[in-house]
């Protein structure tokens, strides 16, 4: 142990002077270090350094004098040469003021002087009635006028008075322009006191178109009108001028010559004079203008006026006049000659529609003309179109006369009948073969006047009589009607496809109209006149029964969607329509007859003589009034409906006396022979009423058939019978509830009647029992 | 005398217009022929009371008419009918063809299916038979009717059909007693049909 601390201890010695040499040597090496870095310090500071800061100072000098020189610089722009130019600006601007009031003024003056020589110019130019060159000065000096007036600057006086001035010249000038106009075209016209509603009143208007100059003054080097013209149109005045004269002329002139056939237009020509326009009368017997004619009068007072007025120089003005005038008057007047002329103008059947073309051209020329003589600009006009435009007029004015004549038929008179047989057929007019051409529709066409019976019926036949209409009686009117429908319907062919649907729903049209129109019409008729409600259900079903088949035939001619050519579905209602008019009738006639009846008294106690008398004269009355029915209604209803008629109204009385007798309680012994014979009286003479042919011996038939119409005929017979029996033979034909009178009666009823007709005895009773079923 | 009276029954005679029809019912009732007889209007009736088997009958005997314009009115007479006469002319064939037609009406109209139909071929004594006896009851078989062929005139068949006809009738059950059966169409069973039409004719030849 001691050895190592004394080792560490021997060895810290050595260390300390090696430690202390080491350090040493550090610090040397460290102040060596340290030197270096101080030489190298000093030198950059002293030798680097230096001389650059003195660089920079010396710039910096350099710098601070050159801005020096820079201000100074800018004070002096500031302050001298500024202040020169602003007063250059100054001065020019003055100068040019000045300049543009000089210019002002002179402009001003020019404007003046032109004025002035423009004012010597027009005065002189009229003067000498050089008019065109007095209205161009004229509006030269109004140009300068404005001119002066657009100078708002100031309000001269001046151009106040130059305005004024201006305007009374133009005033003059346009009063000496239509002061001469007028003795260019001067009108003769009617008074205006008289009203202008006839043709007579037109005769005294005349227009005389003067050269222009006096007589004999030849020297007027200017021709005068289309410098009048011109002037006018320089003035603005032109067209105010010419819509007068176009007013005056339609309304004296072109109106009555459109409307009236007989008045014509008279052309005299003087040669240095111009010529004269005057309305003549001529005898004419046309109800309305032709259009040809109508084009003819017009064409010569517009190509006279033309020559006289508007062509005597060709020049740029004249053709606008006629414009003008053109324009102005041009409606009016194709609307004039359109509704009284062109509408009259349309035919009434399409057969005359093919010469219709021949309208059409004239028209055409017409408007050709008058495109030449420059009143017409453009292409067709209303009138053309409305010309050409002829089917669909021709359809509508068609369907109305149409429309107006089978109204006509259905508030004329009924009375008078056709008689229809089940031979009876529709002449529908032959029609052409639809795919065929022009040609053929154009042949048609006039073959159509040619009517071919064409039959309805098919080549194979059931009976000759199957589905026809019985033998009846209709209305003339309504037969005419009929055929109206089917000339309506022929006229389809060969029309345009919508004047054809036009056609055609006018067709239906009428039927709709006779539907409403007829029953309201002749209501009071129907009711009080049987024949007449006869006739009225023998129309419906005639109508009916041809609207079944109506209208196939014209099918393929129709363009319609769903081949909506038919009529079927107004049958039903017309049906109705028949039965509901007789059916009103039957009942007026019921209630006259249970009228008549209920005055006897109800049948009882006819063993007083006031009763039966009544009761009897009832009776009579009733088969009187069967029997004026069945005269009236003879050869008119068909035979079945006739029968079955006056069945009904008789099988009424009868009940009604059946039921009055069953309701009576005590039946004496004259009681029954009064009855009875009352009931006699019903059964030989009721059959007696039946009537329906006009040859008597076929109607006897018809009379033994009476049971057959009247449900209680053969109860009134068992009555009768029952009346005048006695109790054995009452129940014989009982036959316990087998014979007639069980079938006629019941048991009640039959109990009844035995006990009003006979006393309460044993054998009464013993009968009674016997009534059974 | 009312007491004898069993019943009365309701016969019917139908047939085309103008077989003599409304002759056999005259023969039957008044003997008497009418060779001028004209044509039935609507309907004619007469009572008879008839003898048979010892029972007294009261016929209640419809006579109606042919023709075709008076068909509308005969079906209201068919009700409750309980013996039926069909009628054809054996000089005519067109009425013997029609037959079919009647038996037909009948089965719409009649409220009875058990009635008794007899067929009768009148005028046996005319010349220039178109049927002969043979197709009649040929039939008759088929139809399940009882035959005859009569004359009105001579008098021939004329009792015997009537008394036939009225014979099968009483014989039939239901058909005439008195507990009702006027009810219509039966809807419950249906009662027996006619046998066999193997007809009891009284043949005179």
């Amino acid at each position: 142990m001691s050895s190592f601390v004394t080792e560490v201890l021997a060895s810290s010695g050595k260390l300390e002077k090696d430690d202390l040499a080491c350090k040493i040597s550090k610090l040397s090496r460290k102040v060596e270090e340290t030197k270096e870095e101080v030489t190298d310090m000093i030198n950059k500071k002293y030798v680097e350094f230096m001389p650059s800061m003195e660089g920079a100072e010396e710039l910096l000098d350099q710098v601070e004098s050159v801005s020096k020189d820079i201000d100074l610089l800018k004070s002096c722009i500031e302050n001298e040469v500024q202040q020169n130019l602003h007063d250059a600006v100054t001065e020019y601007a003055k100068l040019k003021q000045q300049l543009e009031k000089n210019t002002a003024v002179i402009d001003l003056l020019q404007h003046l002087q032109e004025f002035d020589t423009a004012i010597e110019e027009y005065h002189r130019a009229l003067q000498e009635k050089n008019f065109v060159v007095a209205a161009k000065q004229h509006g030269k000096a109004r140009a300068s006028v404005d001119a002066l007036k657009a100078w708002k600057d100031t309000e001269l006086p001046l151009v106040h008075s130059l305005s004024s001035e201006i305007t009374i010249q133009r005033e003059n000038l346009i009063y000496h322009l239509g002061e001469e106009w007028q003795k260019l075209a001067v009108w003769k016209l009617p008074s205006t006191k008289t009203e202008l509603t006839s043709e007579k009143s037109f005769l005294k208007t005349a227009l005389h178109l003067n050269r222009g100059g006096s007589k004999g003054d030849e020297s007027v080097p200017h021709a005068l009108l289309p410098s009048i013209l011109q002037a006018l149109s320089i003035q603005g005045e032109l067209h105010k001028k010419i819509k007068l004269f176009g007013q005056v002329l339609f309304k004296y002139m072109l109106k009555p010559l459109i409307l009236y056939p007989s008045l014509v237009v008279e052309v005299s020509s003087q040669p240095e004079q111009g010529a004269v326009l005057s309305l003549q009368c001529t005898e004419t017997k046309a109800e309305h203008p032709d259009p040809s004619q109508v084009y003819t009068k017009v064409l010569t007072v517009l190509k006279t006026l033309h020559e006289h007025l508007f062509v005597i120089e060709v020049s740029p003005v004249t053709a606008k006049v006629s414009e003008i005038l053109g324009d102005l008057i041009w409606e009016e007047m194709s609307e004039c000659i359109i509704r009284e002329c062109l509408v009259h103008s349309i035919p009434a059947n399409s057969s005359q529609l093919a010469e219709y073309s021949e309208v059409i051209k004239q028209t055409e020329d017409f408007e050709s003309s008058l495109k030449e003589m420059g009143y017409l600009a453009g292409d067709s006009t209303d009138l053309l179109k409305y010309a050409r435009n002829i089917n669909c007029h021709f359809a509508s004015k068609k369907c109305q006369d149409v429309i107006v004549a089978a109204r006509k038929l259905m508030t004329s008179e009924m009375h008078n009948t056709v008689k229809i047989t089940p031979e009876y057929k529709l002449s529908i007019p032959k029609l052409p073969n639809p795919s065929g051409g022009e040609k053929e529709r154009k042949e048609s066409s006039k073959k159509s006047a040619h009517y071919d019976q064409q039959s309805l019926e098919n080549e194979k036949q059931l009976s000759p009589n199957t589905l026809c209409l019985p033998m009846c009686r209709i209305s003339e009117s309504v037969q005419q009607l009929m055929e109206l429908a089917i000339q309506t319907l022929s006229e389809v062919v060969g029309s345009s496809p919508q004047c054809a649907v036009q056609l055609f729903y006018t067709v239906r049209n009428i039927f709709h109209l006779f539907f409403y129109v007829v029953p309201t019409y002749h209501k009071d008729n129907f009711l009080k006149l049987p024949h007449l409600a006869a006739i009225q259900h023998n129309n419906c079903m005639f109508i009916a029964h041809h609207l079944l088949t109506l209208g196939f035939q014209f099918k393929p001619h129709l363009p319609l969607k769903d081949g909506v050519a038919y009529f079927v579905d107004l049958v039903p209602g017309f049906r109705r329509l028949g039965a509901r008019c007789f059916v009103a009738q039957m009942n007026v006639q019921k209630a006259e007859m249970l009228e008549r009846l209920s005055t006897a008294r109800n049948f009882s106690n006819l063993d007083d003589e006031d009763n039966y008398s009544v009761a009897s004269k009832a009776i009579r009355q009733v088969i009187h009034q069967l029997r004026r029915l069945g005269k009236v209604w003879q050869d008119v209803l068909p035979v079945n409906i006739y029968c079955k008629a006056i069945g009904t109204l008789l099988n009424t009385a009868i009940s009604e006396l059946i039921n009055k007798i069953m309701m009576l309680e005590d039946i004496s012994n004259v009681d029954g022979e009064r009855l009875r014979t009352l009931c006699q009286t019903i059964i030989e003479e009721g059959p007696l009423v039946f009537n329906p042919l006009p040859d008597e011996n076929k109607n006897k038939k018809y009379q033994e058939e009476v049971p057959v119409y009247v449900k209680k005929w053969m109860t009134l017979k068992e009555i009768s019978m029952v009346l005048n029996a006695n109790l054995q033979e009452i129940v014989d034909r009982w036959a316990e509830g087998k014979g007639p009178l069980a079938a006629e009666f019941s048991c009640n009823e039959m109990k009844s009647l035995i006990r009003a007709l006979f006393k309460n005895t044993e054998r009464r009773a013993a009968a009674l029992a016997k009534i059974t079923k | 005398m009312t007491e004898d009276i069993l019943t009365t029954l309701k016969i019917l005679i139908i047939g085309e217009s103008g077989v003599g029809k409304s002759s056999l019912l005259l023969r039957f009732t008044d003997d008497t022929f009418d060779p001028e007889i004209g044509a039935t209007i609507g309907v004619d009736f007469k009572v008879k009371t008839l003898a048979v088997d010892g029972n007294r009958a009261k016929l209640a005997i419809w006579d109606t008419a042919g023709q075709e314009r008076f068909r509308t009115l005969t079906p209201s007479y068919y009700r409750g009918a309980q013996g039926v006469i069909l009628v054809y002319d054996v000089t005519r064939r067109e009425t013997f063809a029609k037959l079919d037609n009647w038996l037909n009406e009948l089965d719409t109209y009649c409220t009875r299916n058990d009635l008794v139909k007899m067929l009768v071929g009148n005028k046996i004594d005319k010349e220039d038979h178109e049927l002969e006896r043979e197709e009649g009851l040929k039939f008759a078989r088929k139809h399940s009717m009882l035959f005859i062929e009569a004359s009105a005139k001579t008098r021939d068949g004329v009792q015997c059909a009537f008394e036939e006809l009225v014979e099968k009738i009483l014989q039939t059950p239901g058909l005439w007693e008195s507990v009702n059966k006027t009810r219509g169409v039966a809807l419950s069973e249906l009662s027996e049909t006619g046998q066999g039409g193997c007809g009891a004719y009284c043949s005179l030849l």
